[in-house]
């Protein structure tokens, strides 16, 4: 268990440095287009220099992300990421098939691989920590959570972790082909600081558990024997944010009511790091304390991924009520 | 909570099999060669994609030699262990290439023949290659890939030892695989550091790395899962470390800041002080500024008294994601046979140093505990100490 001390993300919707944008935002539509926020103003030259969306991203969640948790220093760097720096890795394939044998710029290269993401957010801070890549489709992110816990448990205070993956519209055209254009196609990044102690002045939100289950045939069961894992009930969970391939063939219904589901996928468009984005929306939606069309308060969050049939990917977050005093 | 290595499995340029491995170590015969095809001295895995398709009965298809490869390596490490709905059973594999093998043919095919079809990118993911084989083992629940460029081996088998510690996994099957493939092939000749003869690690005459292919897996488990699989244990797992150099994403710092961290942390982890360590596999490439940074980080971990060290990737080429997987098999060897493995071709000390490392084995003897380096872009340095149980 750690407490989320800050969360930023960028997005096809306002929400970078925009507290409370779940109550601002809309579904995509096709005109809709990732909110850069201004990188000149957050990035250094240096490291804004030929960098691709995915890095730019990054860089810029996490900047700030550890001014919100006024934090210089994390103790671990752990990103989720399904295709990495997936526009470099093309644009050095089209180095090679232009080369004819003469000697290729290395630059493209050295970016393609999927922890230069990490690596370079080291390279910024100058941070000397675990510094670790997870690379599992659309488990990445729940992935590099399951580590930011198990780092939280080895005894570090604060660990950055994120999930990030960039759009490329070679992917994009291929999906429209399979007949998977229902979903948008699009990329984003979302950072958080996690610490073991809550912050003093924020609503307090906990990242109770979070797991991923690769080869599932049974979906409703896998998530209510995660909530019974963890003394819960299905009635407990006030919100679900659901990530599908098949939104019409989700099997949460059977556990939930219709009117606590909401498919994250409307907000964020389809990329294979979104729960991470998912994530993002949950602590905002924690830190409001309500939902619209939800008439109770919203103290606890369940996201479920399953971006592909076979891999779920489980997230459970809770503000602790008001007045609790101690933080465990 | 000790974590035992219960499993083995490998292939490499100098042999499919932990046997044939061992032998070739013993005999020091290198498996890189002069490749006609990509005029590079290469160290390739002698079996055709089709081949290994055959032997698993997949049905002719499109699969990545990622998958293919670690197939081989993780069937033997898996050996005759089953499914066991009483054991928590994971998967953690690594690679760097991934399913650029198959995207690289299909993306030129595509522009040779001005085909608007982009089918490969669909097929650079890394986690795909390890679904397959965790499909043909029969091995569900946690299924993972790390990829950190050249350490991605070693933090396979850190996270594996990390989740059985935290009692989320009671055994699970660690690795790393790279095929090669033109993406890494040309990338490293982009970066200018092939040597166009065998490899020389840590010779001052050394001038750069030698490229190779190959895939090892171990499996991990905890006292629990050895009482019901009945497999007895290897060695034990008992040091590992992350760190990071923070200095430059492809080169290492003059000092070797992030490597030292990574072994002082390690023997940390271990409970062991530098005197324990018998062996040190190091990461040794071949580059000038691979040997010499990790040479400075040996000097501030183990000052005068350097235990026996050497690099074998003069045996197997460098096999980025696979190598902290190989060379953790080879240090398990090490221990099981009592031998250390040379580090061929060298001949002189680095000027900065004057280190020498094991050039032929020597006598049979008594190792208690060796460490091994893995190294990565990112300024990624891993450490893992492995103990006679």
């Amino acid at each position: 268990m750690m407490f989320v001390l800050s969360a930023s993300t960028i997005s096809y919707q306002p929400s970078f440095r925009n507290k409370g944008f779940s109550a601002e935002i809309s579904p995509l539509d096709p005109e809709s287009e990732l909110q850069h926020p201004d990188y000149s103003a957050l990035i250094p030259p240096m490291y804004r220099r030929r960098m691709t969306d995915v890095l730019k991203m990054s860089i810029a969640c996490t900047i700030d992300a550890l001014q919100q948790a006024d934090l210089e220093q994390p103790d671990s760097i752990i990103v989720g990421t399904s295709m990495g720096c997936s526009l470099f890795s093309q644009r050095f394939l089209d180095k090679i098939y232009a080369s004819e044998g003469r000697r290729i710029s290395p630059t493209a290269f050295i970016l393609s691989t999927h922890n230069s993401i990490a690596g370079q957010i080291s390279l910024l801070l100058g941070n000397h920590g675990y510094n670790m890549t997870h690379t599992q489709n659309n488990l990445s992110f729940e992935q590099a959570l399951m580590d930011a816990m198990l780092m939280g448990e080895e005894g570090n205070r604060h660990v950055l972790v994120g999930g990030a993956d960039e759009r490329n519209l070679d992917l994009y055209n291929l999906r429209t082909r399979l007949g998977l254009d229902t979903v948008h196609e699009t990329g984003g990044a979302s950072f958080f600081v996690l610490g073991e102690k809550a912050s003093q002045t924020a609503p307090r939100i906990k990242l109770l558990e979070v797991e991923s289950f690769a080869f599932v045939q049974d979906t409703s069961q896998q998530v209510q024997s995660f909530l019974h894992n963890r003394d819960q009930k299905p009635e407990e969970i006030d919100l679900v944010l659901f990530g599908s391939c098949f939104p019409e063939q989700q099997q949460l219904s059977s556990i939930f009511e219709p009117r606590q589901l909401v498919d994250y996928q409307n907000f964020c468009g389809s990329y294979l790091s979104n729960s991470s984005f998912a994530m993002a929306y949950a602590v905002d939606i924690l830190q409001q304390g309500s939902f619209p069309f939800l008439d109770r308060p919203v103290k606890r969050i369940l996201i479920c991924n399953q971006l592909i049939p076979e891999n779920l990917g489980l997230i459970l977050l809770e503000r602790q009520s008001d007045d609790h005093e101690t933080t465990e | 909570m000790s974590i035992s290595v219960t499993g083995l499995g490998i292939i490499t340029a100098i042999g499919e099999g932990v046997e044939a491995n061992l032998h070739a170590l013993q005999a020091a015969q290198s498996g890189i060669q002069w490749s006609e095809e990509f005029s590079l001295m290469l160290g390739q895995v002698h079996r055709s994609n089709a081949s290994i398709c055959a032997e698993f009965g997949l049905e002719t298809g499109d699969y990545s030699r990622t998958s293919l490869l670690g197939l081989i390596a993780a069937r033997e490490a898996w050996s005759s262990s089953s499914l066991n709905n009483s054991l928590r059973t994971g998967i953690i594999s690594s690679t760097s290439v991934g399913g650029m093998d198959r995207m690289e043919k299909h993306y030129f095919q595509a522009k040779e023949e001005e085909m608007e079809e982009t089918h490969p990118l669909m097929t650079h993911d890394n986690g795909g290659t390890t679904e397959l084989i965790a499909q043909v083992l029969g091995i569900r629940g946690y299924v993972g890939t790390i990829s950190t460029a050249c350490s991605s081996g070693a933090n396979a088998i850190m996270q594996g030892a990390r989740m059985i510690q935290a009692g989320k996994l009671d055994r699970v099957l660690v690795g790393g695989v790279d095929p090669l493939a033109q993406f890494n092939m040309k990338g490293f000749s982009s970066l200018g550091i092939y040597d166009e003869k065998h490899c020389r690690p840590f010779d001052q005459s050394r001038s750069g790395l030698n490229l190779g292919e190959g895939a090892a897996f171990l499996l991990l488990e905890n006292e629990k899962s050895m009482a019901v699989t009945g497999h007895s244990s290897i060695c034990q797992l008992t040091g590992w470390n992350n760190s990071t150099d923070a200095f430059h994403q492809t080169a290492s710092s003059a000092d070797g800041k992030g490597a030292a961290l990574a072994m002082e942390n390690a023997l940390k982890k271990a409970n062991l002080s530098p005197s324990d360590i018998d062996y040190v596999n190091a990461h040794g490439t071949g580059t000038q500024n691979n040997d010499l940074s990790e040479s400075m980080a040996l000097k501030t971990i183990f000052g005068s008294q350097l235990p026996a060290f050497s690099s074998t990737k003069a045996f197997t080429g460098h096999t980025l994601a696979a190598a902290g997987a190989i060379e953790a098999v080879f240090c398990i060897l090490a221990l099981q046979v009592g031998l250390v493995f040379p580090n061929l071709n060298f001949v002189t000390p680095m000027e900065e140093t004057g280190f020498s490392p094991i050039t032929s084995s020597p006598q049979k003897q008594n190792l208690r505990h060796v460490l091994s380096n893995s190294f990565g872009f990112g300024g990624n340095c891993s450490s893992l100490i492995f103990s006679k149980s």
